[in-house]
């Protein structure tokens, strides 16, 4: 009896469990199919919803094409809107599908609502079906001579869509003619938007020769760009780039046409007209209306660095350029890129930059004032660039010179350890520049040799102990104290640094530094492992001996005096950038040929051939790398890499 | 076209959403590879606002992206394009989206995906940005609003079919012909920012003064407007709302213009620095003392120049080192708190502070970890020893606002209108806020 139960109970489960499976087989598509063919509005309306979100996080909903298809014709215009956003997406695997669609698309193309048509053209050039070309050609015509702008506008962008799909049918069905005619709109955004058609064109032609411009349509453009709207605006902008006037007085007319522009609240609309501004003005000659230019394009600048970081660094990198050709544009403004606490670092660092590149000798005060204040931030490798900032300006403004070591010395005194390091190094350089000018403090050094920990900051030391052996007290302890960890150091830097400060010494005291020199020669060639100390102490030790005048004239020698460490771009690299002000380029500060593929092709770059190849994990790697790379490369232009684009590419 | 791929991701780097105007390949490439370099490179950063913005990724792309929030906006883009096109448009898209959405979020957005795939739809056309401005795009997109779901859940009729969305063609894109209200209004709000980093001696380091003049309009009709300044000159560099005659304004210094309805922000302003007399609203004083491994801060706010005004919700932020611990405050006037995260941080807030107030104080205490202490004392060079500068609080980050005084004294002279013969109410406001207001110690 109890058995039995048992067993029909467990039947029943099975034919449970068998059911819930076939369910989960079956999955949710089928529930959607279900739902989709559902007798009321209401259910499938929701059942299209969710078929889109299953779609946009990349579930496949291909199977549901005809399902879908079947709700498309609907006068809810958020469903149709969904629908046809599904057919974009699923139109290339199933283009035959799509064809079913065609009816309901060039009906809607003839609707009373103005949304409607523009939706359907748009749509329909969107699928990028050759299939439907034949059946989008008429609906075409008629919205490009639409009485609504709205329509008008969706229809030039699509003729752009057809020549990428077939140049022949955009040419011989009068498409191209018609955009090039709508450049003479009474309406401004079908004049904008035939602008951005006719460049995309453009680029797509081998031959480049669907819209040249001339003077009569520049003159046209800037009548229409007053009436547009910001992304109007960028889009004609961007094209009078590509414009050379003909004499200097169109090239005066179109800089004053210009200069309202720069009165926009859109940084990109302010910055393309800085970089026209900048390209133009090559043309123009008269002095009073290039300082002109030059103080109207100040404030807006300004501005920019008031906005958001992300607009504000954009920003930065390009003033940065823009000072390389005009290096007194922002001098009386250097107050405004004093950083603030809260600013992200990599708005600070190019704040650094500029700071350094506008001080003039006039406010160096100021200014080493300001870097001393940031030496005392948390953030370590802000820091060391700040106390870089104080030795450049050191190294420019001779005046600068005394009063950055005393800031420098003020930070010694806090004895943080990284700032020590950094500050270490900058008085090298401060002093490698003016030979003999500041004895007295290197004395008060040695309180330091504990405390500098760094190799480069070790070296740096033992450095100017070397060069200032006759001003230091108890050098010979200090240098001995030195050479006990000789062996340990695992840099070979400081070794070379300690045998030249070594023979140094001896050279100017030769009774004091005998011993010591001995020893480090010896130590350096007898157990030292590395050739190069070797080889460097050897050749010491031989000048040394054989002729201690020569010793003296090597060791000793007047040292060429420094010169600032080379900030700025190659003029070839500076003129590309200047060109392309505010793109990507000036912004990554390498020119577009490295990075677009289409122009690298043209320039004859050699690539990676494996692009496509390439793993996710290379290119995670890649990333990564680039990632580390990215505080170097916003320290300032990384001038090694200029020559050779090669080492680039492969980013 | 300008960008490829538009991400919405969350702040762990994972895609929200997603719109692509590339060709397949580049889709794939844009999701498989991209996006999780691009999330890896965010990780990589402590802090991630510390990410650049603009960052080349992997395959010949460039990442676009800003934060705002609790998302991530990306553009990926793969051609020589103004970067700041694309900041622009993303910008532009989160404020449509909030002003859509509201609160976003991860959450709010899945919810929401059909009206945010309307409005990317709208506001990018092929690659390339055709609008933000969401007066425009509330006229080709329906606001979702609860009650509008309800009733179509309920009926099963979608009412926001039944008003049909209208595209304005008309010469003033921004306003829709045939507006009507009863009362006629017209309200201006000159808000001015002052950013300034003043010195441990008081001395005022940095000072900079922009700001917006905001208007409410409720104006029936195709009303122009004439907005004149006392001193137009005092404002070195404007950016006008499109609805601004820029030549007008050239020629006769006055701003002319048909007003959008509702809501919108006039122009915004920067103060020429030789014109401002670089005064300050308010004086917050510090004199820190330490003593062993107690550090004691003592803050004092006093009223500037603010036309006799008071001043009002002032806040004084100090953010204290990481190493401070056993936090006690002792306060005068106005509230504190005393926030823990990983570092803490005293905030202490007065409603009002009026001119010749003396009791307005605040004494931070705080003790530093011993061993922070030692290190440095003991000059030990271990790479984390602090220095004994950096276990005392750096600077107070201070913000407050001051109705009715314009601190670069720009008044609005006069409004008039045209072309309408109906009565006009107008009111003007003037406030000064502080922008990024930071005392050093």
């Amino acid at each position: 009896m109890m058995n039995s139960t048992i067993q029909t109970n467990i039947a029943r489960l099975q034919i449970m469990k068998a059911k819930v499976l076939a369910a989960l087989r079956k999955g949710e598509n089928y529930e959607l199919k279900t739902e989709l063919n559902s007798e009321y509005k209401e259910r499938r309306k929701e059942a299209v919803r969710r078929v889109i979100a299953n779609m946009t996080v990349g579930k496949d909903v291909s199977g549901l094409f005809t399902d879908v298809l079947k709700n498309m014709h609907t006068d809810d215009l958020e469903i149709k809107k969904l629908i046809y956003l599904y057919l974009i997406n699923y139109a290339k695997t199933q283009p035959d599908l799509v064809i079913l669609a065609i009816n309901t698309f060039v009906k809607d193309a003839e609707d009373t609502n103005p949304l409607i048509r523009a939706l359907a053209i748009r749509t329909m050039g969107c699928l990028h079906v050759e299939e439907v070309l034949d059946y989008l050609c008429d609906p075409l015509h008629k919205c490009l001579k639409d009485t609504n702008p709205y329509v008008r506008k969706t229809a030039v962008m699509c003729v752009a869509k057809v020549y990428d799909l077939s140049v022949d049918v955009a040419e011989d069905n009068g498409f191209v003619e018609s955009v090039r005619e709508a450049l003479s709109d009474s309406n401004s955004m079908v004049v904008s938007n035939a602008v951005s058609a006719l460049v995309e064109m453009n680029d797509m032609s081998p031959h480049h020769d669907v819209w040249r411009l001339d003077a009569n349509t520049v003159g046209k453009l800037l009548t229409a760009i007053n009436e547009c709207i910001e992304w109007g605006q960028i889009a004609i902008l961007e094209t009078l780039v590509d414009y050379t006037p003909r004499d200097e007085k169109e090239a005066e007319n179109i800089c004053e046409r210009l200069l309202p522009r720069l009165q926009h609240a859109n940084g990109s609309v302010v910055l393309t007209t800085v970089r026209l501004l900048l390209k133009y003005e090559k043309h123009v000659h008269r002095a009073d209306l290039l300082a002109q230019f030059s103080k109207k394009m100040v404030p807006p600048l300004i501005t920019l660095l008031s906005s958001d970081p992300e607009i504000q660094y954009v920003a930065l990198r390009n003033i940065n350029i823009i000072l390389q050709r005009h290096p007194k544009l922002l001098s009386k403004e250097i107050r405004v890129f004093f950083c603030r606490y809260n600013d992200p670092i990599y708005v600070k660092y190019e704040k650094l930059d500029v700071l350094v590149r506008i001080c003039s000798e006039r406010n160096t005060e100021p200014l080493l004032n300001e870097l001393k204040e940031y030496a005392k931030e948390v953030d370590m490798d802000f820091v060391s660039r700040a106390v870089q900032a104080i030795s450049r300006l050191a190294i420019r403004y001779e005046t600068a010179a005394e009063k950055a070591i005393k800031v420098l010395l003020e930070l010694l005194e806090t004895r943080a350890n990284h700032i020590v390091q950094s500050c270490m190094v900058a008085l090298q350089d401060i002093l490698r520049r003016y030979p003999r000018c500041f004895d007295s403090l290197v004395d008060g050094l040695c309180e330091y040799v504990d405390d500098v920990n760094e190799p480069e900051a070790r070296a740096a030391l033992i450095w100017i102990l070397g060069e200032y052996s006759e001003s230091v007290t108890n050098i010979s302890n200090i240098l001995t104290s030195f050479l006990e960890s000789f062996l340990e150091e695992e840099d070979s830097g400081v070794q070379l640094a300690l045998i030249n400060a070594a023979v140094k010494f001896f050279l100017k005291s030769p009774q004091q530094g005998q011993t010591l020199v001995l020893k480090a020669l010896q130590t350096a060639t007898e157990k030292c492992a590395n050739p190069d100390v070797r080889d460097r102490a050897y050749i010491y030790w031989r000048l040394l001996s054989a002729d201690p005048n020569a010793a003296r004239a090597v060791a000793l020698a007047e040292k060429p005096a420094i010169e600032l460490e080379n900030v700025d771009l190659s003029p070839q690299l500076l003129e590309e950038l200047v060109n392309e002000l505010g793109c990507v380029s000036s912004v990554l500060q390498k020119p577009a040929r490295l990075f677009v593929y289409s122009l690298a092709e043209k320039a004859g770059v050699p690539r990676d051939s494996g692009i496509s190849a390439m793993g996710l994990d290379d290119a995670d790697s890649v990333a990564a790398g680039a990632g580390d790379g990215a505080g170097s490369s916003s320290a300032g232009i990384d001038a090694s890499n200029e020559g050779e684009p090669e080492l680039l590419i492969s980013f | 076209m300008t960008v490829d791929s538009l991400f919405i991701l969350n702040t762990s780097g994972t895609p929200v959403i997603q719109k692509h105007w590339c060709d397949d390949v580049s889709i794939q490439r844009a999701s498989l590879v991209v996006v999780p370099a691009f999330t890896k490179y965010l990780r990589s950063f402590a802090a991630m606002h510390d990410a650049e913005p603009v960052w080349s990724a992997p395959l010949d792309t460039v990442c676009i992206h800003i934060q705002r929030k609790e998302l991530v906006y990306l553009g990926i883009v793969s051609q020589e394009i103004p970067p700041l096109e694309v900041l622009e448009l993303l910008e532009g898209v989160d404020q449509a989206l909030t002003e859509y959405i509201g609160l976003l979020s991860e959450v709010t957005i899945k919810e929401n995906f059909t009206t945010v795939y309307q409005l990317l739809s709208e506001m990018v056309d092929s690659g390339c940005a055709v609008t933000t401005d969401t007066s425009v795009l509330r006229g080709l997109v329906p606001v979702p609003s609860l009650v509008n779901r309800v009733i179509e859940n309920v009926s099963g009729i979608g009412i926001g079919t039944e008003k049909r969305p209208d595209v304005n063609t008309s010469s003033t894109p921004w306003r829709a012909q045939g507006i009507r209200h009863t009362n006629n209004e017209f309200f201006v709000d000159v808000v001015e920012k002052i950013d300034a980093i003043v010195n441990s001696n008081g001395s005022v380091v940095s000072y900079d003064v922009s700001g917006d003049i905001g208007c409410k309009s409720r104006l029936s009709g195709m009303p122009d407007l004439l907005l004149a300044l006392n001193q137009p000159e005092v404002m070195d560099d404007v950016a006008f709302h499109p609805c601004v005659r820029i030549n007008k304004w050239e020629n006769e210094g006055v701003i002319g213009f048909v007003p959008p309805d509702g809501q919108f922000k006039l122009a915004s302003f920067h103060v020429a620095t030789d014109a401002s007399p670089r005064t300050l609203p308010i004086y917050v004083h510090a004199t820190t003392t330490r003593q062993d491994l107690a550090r004691t801060i003592e803050l004092s706010a006093e009223v500037g120049q603010c036309g006799g005004r008071p001043i009002e919700k002032v806040q004084v932020r100090v953010p204290l080192p990481a190493q401070a611990y056993n936090i006690r405050v002792q306060c005068k006037a106005g509230t504190y708190t005393v926030s823990n995260g990983r570092t803490s941080q005293v905030e202490w807030s007065m409603k009002t502070l009026k001119a010749g107030d003396r009791s307005s104080r605040l004494v931070i205490q705080y003790f530093v970890r011993q061993s922070a202490v030692t290190n440095a004392a003991a000059g030990n060079s271990s790479p984390q020893a602090v220095s004994s500068d950096q276990d005392m609080a750096q600077e107070a980050f201070v913000d407050f606002e001051v109705a009715g005084y314009s601190v670069s004294s720009i008044k609005v002279d006069s409004l008039k209108l045209m072309r309408e013969s109906y009565k006009l109410f107008k009111g003007v406001r003037y406030i000064t806020k502080a922008g990024s207001f930071q005392v050093r110690f």
